[in-house]
């Protein structure tokens, strides 16, 4: 019998959370094996193989099909893919890993307060810089699609792995998107939210593959995950 | 992608040299300007959207890098490179691949990497007359090829200009509107704006209050004190005298008199004229008749385009006028052209360039020289003239 394989963010409060929702909806995960390994299973449900990946990999395996479930972050799965909603199932919000990935800019430019007035500023800006305003982000692709969708092209990203929120005021970008729970650390660092720049408001999600291969009793145990995940409390 | 067929590469490659004769007789010097170029070059020009049509790559040294997806901003680069004065006139024909990203599997008019034809030319101080040259020559290396039956569609940036400068209306309106041009949503909704509320910015008053209008030092100090007072730091490359000028803009646009309806509607009329030149031409005088500044240079730059594109020997008959034309090709600064083709769609010109004097500076030379130069796309070139539909 073939197994069905469900991916699980290996590290941090995101595995923590998704373990005690787990738990909460009646099934224990366990490790196999070496505490620090990366392999799992489902107590009473011996069809389920858990394999711990980072979870910004999760997004990359359920599109790809070589997991058939996934937990992770709504922001980390639209940036991978844009055509989500026809390559995975969305099978449940979770209520945790809550994320809002949104647009910033310096405070102090008090005259730009919506993605309209960043486009009023970008030309004088390019007429004194000779160069447009640098984006800093991990989000290319949502970035790209959010600020195309509001007819916004005069920009340009710098790919940015970490500590986004420093680099305007060091100087390698003009603004960022990135994401922020309650903009305390936006705020620290001398950065305010745009009025129409929230681009995704994102969770955890629980997630099914469309390009994995699925039986009949696959589907059975995905639906019993999905159900005991929407009655969790 | 399918290997690109022996007999395909033997027929590009005559017909590049017919196109290249043609370029070479002209005074053009053939230049091979590289392949790998910097991409901030031409991201900075175009824009972060050209990203999603070019192949762009990071290179074992971290430089980021590009195949160039056409051969104009590498042509600037070859003539920064070798004159130490950019200014220098120069006249150069290529003939070389360039690579655009297709979304769906490339078909025959859209591959992903084509072979681009075409002639530049730098520092000309002739203006128009250059501009009717570079089409007349486009158009005799595409004859020369077999091509007969092609019609010739022209734009003017600098006739939407000389439109704006026949309206009564602030310098910054003006430069407003000619900075929109590029998207009609925006533009439409500046107008709107213009005529309706311009200045209904949400600032707060005791900042608007501490302004010194025509004063950008002054403004810029009351300003800073603005935001020492809230605790506000100022972080990041822009600077307060940027803001500072752009808050004067907004608070001049407070007490301004909307743009009267009458000039709003000769604005929205001028960029919606299409048709024949000829047709095209009186149209525009009708409308500028009207107008408080008369019809002045701009009907004048109009038909003393016509006039050179006659003497080059192109007749008037087959060509196109669209105000709208070039709003997609945001570093051309005047002229506008594109060369259709028989079973080609609108979307596949044979053909294309115009003038874009901003280039060279934009490429590194630090001052704007004189460009005006123009492309054959060859893959299409020869599908048309294969399919007999020449």
């Amino acid at each position: 019998m073939s197994k069905l394989t469900l991916a699980i963010p290996s590290k941090g409060r995101l595995m923590e959370q998704t373990t005690e929702m787990f738990a909460r909806g009646g099934l224990t995960v366990s490790k196999v094996g070496h505490a620090r390994g990366y392999r799992g299973g489902i107590q009473g449900l011996p069809g389920v193989d858990v394999a711990y990946v980072s979870s910004s990999e999760i997004a990359a395996a359920l599109k790809s099909g070589s997991v058939h479930m996934g937990i992770t972050g709504e922001d980390l799965v639209r940036e991978s893919m844009s055509d989500a909603d026809t390559r995975l199932q969305f099978l449940g919000k979770l209520g945790f890993g809550y994320a809002d990935v949104v647009v910033a800019v310096p405070a102090w430019w008090l005259d730009v307060a919506t993605i309209g007035d960043l486009e009023a500023a970008s030309l004088p800006f390019r007429r004194a810089h000779g160069r447009w305003p640098r984006v800093a982000t991990k989000y290319i692709n949502l970035t790209r699609r959010f600020f195309a969708s509001k007819g916004f092209g005069d920009y340009r990203i710098v790919e940015s792995l970490g500590a986004t929120e420093g680099t305007c005021s060091s100087g390698t970008a003009e603004l960022i998107v990135d994401i922020t729970t309650t903009g305390e650390t936006l705020r620290a660092n001398g950065l305010k939210i745009l009025d129409d720049g929230v681009i995704l408001k994102s969770e955890a999600n629980l997630l099914a593959s469309n390009a994995a291969a699925w039986t009949p009793e696959l589907e059975r145990v995905r639906d019993r995950i999905a159900r005991a995940m929407e009655k969790a409390p | 992608m399918a290997a690109e067929p022996t007999q395909q590469f033997a027929l590009l490659e005559a017909q590049a040299q017919v196109l290249m004769t043609v370029f070479t007789k002209a005074g053009h010097e053939a230049v091979a300007p590289a392949i790998i170029q910097p991409a901030n070059v031409f991201l900075d020009v175009i824009g972060e959207s050209l990203r999603a049509r070019t192949y762009v790559f990071t290179d074992p040294d971290g430089a980021e890098l590009c195949l160039r997806p056409d051969l104009t901003v590498p042509a600037c680069r070859l003539h920064i490179a070798r004159n130490g004065d950019p200014a220098t006139s120069a006249k150069y024909c290529y003939n070389g691949p360039a690579f655009r990203f297709q979304p769906q599997d490339a078909d025959e008019t859209h591959p992903r990497e084509f072979r681009q034809a075409g002639i530049e030319c730098f520092g000309d101080t002739q203006g128009e007359r250059a501009e009717a040259e570079t089409i007349a020559l486009i158009l005799k290396a595409l004859e020369a090829a077999g091509l007969k039956n092609w019609t010739l569609q022209i734009g003017d940036l600098g006739l939407f200009r000389s439109v704006l400068n026949a309206v009564q209306m602030p310098e910054r309106w003006q430069k407003r509107l000619s900075d929109a041009f590029w998207r009609p949503d925006a533009f439409r909704a500046e107008l709107k704006r213009l005529t309706t509320a311009p200045g209904a910015a949400a600032l707060p008053a005791e900042l608007m209050a501490a302004l010194t209008p025509g004063d950008v030092a002054q403004t810029a100090n009351a300003i800073q004190a603005y935001l020492d007072a809230k605790g506000i730091e100022v972080i990041g490359t822009r600077t307060v005298e940027e803001m500072a000028e752009h808050l004067l803009d907004v608070a001049a646009d407070l007490s301004a008199t909307p743009l009267d309806a009458k000039s709003a509607r000769l604005i929205d009329s001028y960029v919606r004229v299409k048709g024949t030149a000829l047709g095209a031409g009186q149209t525009i005088g009708k409308l500028l008749a009207g107008s408080k500044g008369g019809t002045g240079a701009a009907l004048d730059t109009y038909d003393r385009r016509l006039a050179l594109l006659a003497n080059a020997g192109i007749p008037l008959d087959r060509v196109r006028f669209s105000a709208e034309f070039g709003r997609n090709l945001e570093y051309y600064t005047g002229l506008v052209f594109e060369v259709q083709a028989p079973g080609l769609d609108a979307d596949s010109p044979v053909a294309g360039g115009g003038r874009y004097d901003g280039l060279i500076r934009a490429a590194g030379a630090g001052v704007d020289v004189p460009a005006v130069g123009g492309a054959i796309h060859t893959e299409r070139l020869l599908s048309v003239l294969s399919r007999g539909a020449a």
